[in-house]
């Protein structure tokens, strides 16, 4: 028996071996399974999300003005684009006014309290994002205090940029839609047909090589056309029905022909922001 | 105050620094998300970490600094603890084992270790997070589009950055024993 633990440097290594892969498998059972991370695990990334916003201010100055920089060299161009668009936006506009008042007396009438489109917002500022190949997430500076739960969506200014996956107490990380973990990036979507008739599907992978969102489980594709936008469902979950993903690129067919996936074009440019917003929906389904 | 607790505070302090700075420097500067099929992650950290292990020579001190900051690491930008948290300290001490044989300490020297447990590091995360189907990136696209750009953006950094650096670690560890 005292032979058997006399090589010390062996049972180090055996410890060593044992810790790595318990300390590992919890913590992964606890992320996917678990709302919140254990408690000590919270305050500790809430102190160092404290300490990091004091250096996350400078650096999103800095990135603002050189994306604001970047934005001049195009504003020319732009500005006559956008003219041109503008006295039709405003007239969408007091159109949209119009239809949500009218929309607002309906419920009413109706005793609707909320929709899968009722939806509120929580502003965030991003801290930094994970040095890490495989965990695409973005810590930002709300957490439960602020009411966020797992699984909330979260827009940039364009679009939709992907989900909380770890709430702490004043602090969150959110995993970005172009992530490659196949449990965290699907969402229920729908493209907005032209007759009324929305095809609904399941945004389920990132490509990485074109940039692309793909959108599989299409019921039909016969009238899909590229532009037509594309907006998450609100089926199942926490997501609201009418948040913005991006635009129909094209179709293709997989390797063997049987099922079409559609290419998007996300609409969030997922470089150029220094602020999300978390969104918090009126209806919560299942869970 | 003590010049030898002074001195730990500084140590980490300049480790704290280079950690924000990691997330940072992706948040800002390399902040592939549109199209990225070339990922480059910066390990500033390691960097503080590899220059103040070859400084050091109390193996205890560096082992704490390497479970602390490894915990922090994990758990701020991986949400998964194990990665960093075992890596580093094997790091620190595979290199506190062998210091013995560098002469002295030169950028070429410091360079070669860094290369060596940069990549020890990373092959190690891939590895871990390929067994518990956190990625499903192959061997090759790993070695091709995380493991060769990291390599090469570190250690260009750490050409640039050697210098201060080394002053700065050297500055944080010695200190004269009679002024204690």
């Amino acid at each position: 028996m005292q032979k058997f633990f006399s090589n010390k440097k062996l049972i180090i290594l055996m410890v060593l071996i044992i810790v790595t892969f318990g300390l590992l498998a919890v913590t992964v059972n606890i992320r996917d399974k678990k709302s919140t991370p254990p408690v000590i695990q919270q305050v500790g990334n809430d102190v160092v999300s404290v300490v990091g916003g004091v250096f996350a201010y400078p650096t999103n100055a800095v990135k603002n003005a050189t994306s604001e920089f970047s934005d001049l060299y195009s504003t020319y161009s732009e500005n006559k684009r956008l003219k041109a668009r503008i006295g039709e936006l405003a007239q969408n506009q007091a159109k949209l006014e119009v239809v949500q008042d009218e929309n607002q007396k309906l419920k009413q009438e109706l005793k609707l309290n909320g929709t899968l489109t009722d939806y509120s917002t929580v502003n965030a500022s991003v801290l930094s994002r994970s040095p890490s190949s495989w965990q695409s997430y973005l810590t930002i500076n709300r957490g439960q205090t602020s009411g966020i739960k797992k699984n909330m969506p979260v827009m940039s200014g364009k679009g939709l940029i992907g989900r909380i996956v770890e709430v702490d107490k004043i602090s969150s990380k959110v995993e970005l839609i172009s992530t490659d973990n196949e449990l965290n990036d699907k969402f229920a979507s729908e493209i907005i047909g032209s007759n009324n008739k929305s095809i609904t599907g399941v945004v389920s992978r990132y490509d990485s090589a074109s940039g692309d969102l793909v959108m599989e489980n299409v019921n039909s594709t016969k009238d899909i056309k590229k532009g037509q936008s594309v907006i998450t469902s609100g089926l199942g979950g926490l997501t609201p029905r009418g948040l913005y993903i991006g635009k129909v690129y094209g179709i293709k067919k997989d390797n063997y022909g049987m099922t079409n996936s559609v290419y998007i074009t996300p609409a969030a440019e997922l470089r150029n922001f220094t602020v999300v917003t978390v969104i918090k929906s009126s209806v919560s389904g299942e869970k | 105050m003590d010049i030898k607790v002074r001195k730990t505070i500084g140590q980490v302090l300049f480790i704290l620094l280079a950690f924000y700075l990691d997330g940072l420097m992706k948040w800002a500067f390399l902040n592939n998300m549109n199209r990225g099929v070339i990922v480059i992650l910066p390990q500033i950290m390691l960097m503080a970490i590899v220059m103040l292990t070859m400084r050091i020579d109390n193996r205890r001190q560096l082992m704490t600094y390497g479970i602390v900051f490894g915990l922090i690491y994990d758990s701020y930008y991986y949400g998964i603890v194990g990665l960093y948290t075992i890596l580093l300290p094997l790091i620190m001490v595979g290199i506190d084992h062998f210091k013995f044989l560098l002469v002295k300490n030169n950028m070429g020297y410091e360079l070669s270790i860094y290369f060596l447990s940069l990549t020890f590091l990373q092959s190690g995360i891939y590895l871990l997070e390929r067994l518990l189907q956190q990625t499903n990136t192959s061997v090759f696209d790993f070695i091709t589009y995380t493991l060769g750009p990291t390599l090469l953006w570190n250690v260009v950094v750490f050409f640039i950055l050697y210098i201060p650096l080394a002053n700065l670690s050297e500055w944080l560890v010695k200190y004269r024993r009679d002024s204690k």
